[in-house]
């Protein structure tokens, strides 16, 4: 063969050696923890046991282990192993025997080796060894814990299944001046330790994981107790307190009234004072001017030192016109067997009544409960008795033929004049009414404020869907012997009466203009409410 | 395998920060709700009186929150899980008997039914655990 150039001087060189100066090598770098401090506490006698240990315990376990001592430096060595396993099984046995020698010892005496373990084609000349695979080492060690190996992946590549130690992966390090990642093990010679580096990380895992549920837990604790809710307006059965008045600053707009209904007083008149407390609400207002005439009545002594200024608000109503329509359906055995019933004139409430309106009344100490949500929620918890309460105080104080609507009379305003499946046509559309899986309502916000949906034909809201709305009449199963006059079908006393209109939680069926349920006389639910009628 | 039993446990304890969640009140320990009439698999022709039993504790008005009571619902081919933190549902498969019935009169269209009862407490919603029956099915010819 031709002369080999000699690449680094760049003059043709000598024949090759017989040797390469570059080899494979596993190359450990060992290298004393401390040890500035150890010579601080006690400079002679810190050598001379570095010395020692150098003699007795690093040089003899290498050179047992087949490896080459390549130097020492004050605090540390580098060693070189042609085989992987000699050099982690020399590196484990060093750190064993430092073990023993620290065992009598104080802590802060300890001598403690940390020691770096790479395998890399390194260049050996002379006395010293060179190249990336002795850096990498260097660095293993230097990241390194005090009296423990660790190896890169080269290394535990090699030996994981032929040196039966525990292996704890710490990940890929960056390693300085070295540009890619090198993957760092750390070497557990028992199974002792690799218990304790198992228990510590599971340890850590428990509390992070414990410390998360707690937060988790309070978070819920905290918004089931200390977060107001009104969305079913849970309400307390506790006596009326007198600060619970409103004040209305300005009268719905009613445009659309018809001239027999008079509007609720304008704000300008002077305060009509509340009535007395009583178990019969007294009426105050003279109903049948359009406007309230002022009187100038001392103010009752219970009231609290702002005397609100409170007017009985009436519900926003909607004259309609009566006529014949067809009641009932062939779609549910309840609803059989259709029948023409004849409607007289008469005025409904656009909205079902208000948590507002209803506070009017449990302020004027008429109705059992003062209802908490939202203002412009429907009220909901309420049983037949307490929406006939309300009508009984309302056509009390106002002096007018308020009532619960009979069970033909709200049909007929449900159907608005239409006799399709519901008052739209005979298709269900999502987003026109209030009910379980139309609308996109989170359920927390339920129910929503009336009047959130189209209205229907007769411009009334909520007349399906929403919050459930009771009638006058007793239950009947179906309609046999219904009368055809559109009076309530034996209403007062009986276990149970009519509930109309499905509430959010009821799916699309109970929509249906025709659809009806029952329910107990005097039992509260948390989606029942009413409406009220007005007879002319 | 060892994280995989980790997260297996922190979703369960998870789970259960969610009892904060139910409303009910507490099950009495030992309560027994169940069908005096039908038994399940009786074949009954027309309409029929559904009798409710409840052992070890008492029916009372809903709305009344007296100790270790409640009132039935009877729950008619319902398939849909029970909601521990809702009240029980009100429509035409969940009756009611919110006065304290203990009987009611159930008329059937013919075929195949479940009939299963549900304990509800002052607000109507279940208990905690919940205290339900077993779920029968009669055949109404």
């Amino acid at each position: 063969m031709g002369e080999l150039r000699d690449f680094k001087s760049g003059k043709s060189g000598k024949p090759p050696r017989e040797t390469s100066p570059r080899r494979l090598a596993a190359i450990i770098a060992g290298d004393i923890a401390g040890y500035s401090r150890l010579m601080e506490i006690d400079e002679e006698g810190t050598h001379g046991r570095v010395k020692r240990i150098e003699r007795s315990l690093i040089e003899p376990s290498i050179a047992g282990h087949h490896g080459r001592l390549v130097k020492t430096t004050g605090d540390g060595f580098i060693a070189i192993f042609d085989s992987p396993v000699e050099a982690v099984r020399c590196s484990i046995v060093i750190q064993q025997d430092m073990v023993g020698r620290n065992a009598s010892l104080p802590r802060h005496h300890w001598i403690e080796y940390r020691i770096g373990v790479n395998l890399g084609d390194v260049i050996i000349e002379a006395g010293d060894v060179y190249g990336d695979g002795v850096n990498i080492a260097s660095r293993l060690e230097g990241i390194a814990d005090p009296g423990q190996v660790y190896i890169s992946g080269g290394i535990y590549e090699q030996i994981k299944h032929k040196l039966v130690c525990g292996y704890e992966s710490l990940g890929d390090r960056k390693v300085k001046n070295i540009t890619d990642p090198v993957s760092v093990y750390r070497v557990l010679p028992d199974p002792a330790a690799f218990n304790r580096t198992r228990k510590r990380r599971e340890r850590i895992l428990i509390f992070l994981l414990s410390l998360i549920l707690l937060v988790i837990a309070s978070g819920a604790l905290w918004y089931v107790f200390w977060l107001p809710h009104g969305k079913l307006g849970r309400q307390a059965s506790a006596p009326v307190s007198l600060e619970m008045p409103k004040v209305l600053s300005s009268p719905p707009p009613t445009a659309k009234q018809a001239a027999p209904l008079p509007q609720p007083s304008a704000p300008a008149a002077p305060a009509t004072p509340q009535p007395a407390p009583q178990a019969q609400p007294v009426p105050s207002v003279a109903p049948d001017a359009k406007q309230a005439a002022p009187q100038a009545q001392p103010a009752s002594p219970a009231t609290p030192a702002t005397q609100p200024a409170s007017v009985i608000r009436e519900p926003e109503m909607k004259t309609l016109r009566g006529g014949s329509f067809t009641m009932g359906s062939n779609d549910d055995v309840t609803e059989k067997p259709t029948h023409q019933v004849t409607i007289k004139p008469f005025a409904i409430s656009q909205y079902p009544i208000s948590v507002r309106e209803w506070n009017e009344c449990a302020a004027a100490k008429a109705c059992a409960f003062v209802a908490t949500g939202k203002d412009d929620a429907p009220i909901t918890n309420i049983s037949w008795s307490d929406a006939k309460q309300f009508v009984a105080w309302l056509a009390g104080a106002t002096r007018k033929a308020y009532r619960l609507p009979s069970e033909a009379e709200w049909e007929y305003a449900a159907r608005a004049g239409t006799q399709t499946k519901y008052w739209w046509g005979d298709q269900f559309q999502p987003g026109m009414a209030n009910c379980k899986n139309c609308t996109d309502i989170a359920a927390a916000e339920q129910p929503i404020k009336v009047g959130s949906f189209k209205p229907n034909p007769f411009g009334l809201y909520d007349m399906g869907g929403g919050v459930d709305q009771w009638v006058e009449d007793c239950w009947h199963k179906n309609y046999l012997g219904a009368p055809a006059d559109g009076a309530a079908w034996g209403g007062g006393e009986c276990p149970s009466h009519v509930i109309r209109s499905g509430s959010w939680k009821n799916d699309a069926q109970y929509v249906r203009p025709s659809n009806r349920d029952s329910y107990d006389t005097h039992v509260r639910y948390p989606t029942h409410g009413f409406r009220v009628a007005l007879s002319p | 395998m060892k994280i995989s039993r980790l997260i297996a446990l922190s979703v369960v304890l998870t789970c259960l920060s969610f009892a904060a969640w139910a409303q009910g009140k507490p099950a009495p320990k030992d309560a027994v709700l169940y069908f005096v009439w039908p038994q399940d698999g009786t074949t009954i022709k027309g309409g029929f009186w559904c009798r409710f039993g409840l052992r070890n504790m008492g029916v009372t008005h809903a709305g009344d929150d007296f100790q270790n009571s409640g009132h039935h619902h009877l729950l008619i081919d319902v398939n849909e899980p029970l909601d521990p933190n809702e009240p029980i549902a009100q429509d035409k498969s969940h009756l009611h008997f919110g006065a304290g019935q203990t009987e009611a009169r159930i008329e059937l269209p013919p075929g195949k039914h479940t009939l299963q009862l549900v304990l509800g407490d002052a607000k109507h919603y279940p208990f905690h655990p919940p205290i339900v029956s077993d779920k029968i099915t009669v055949r109404i010819r």
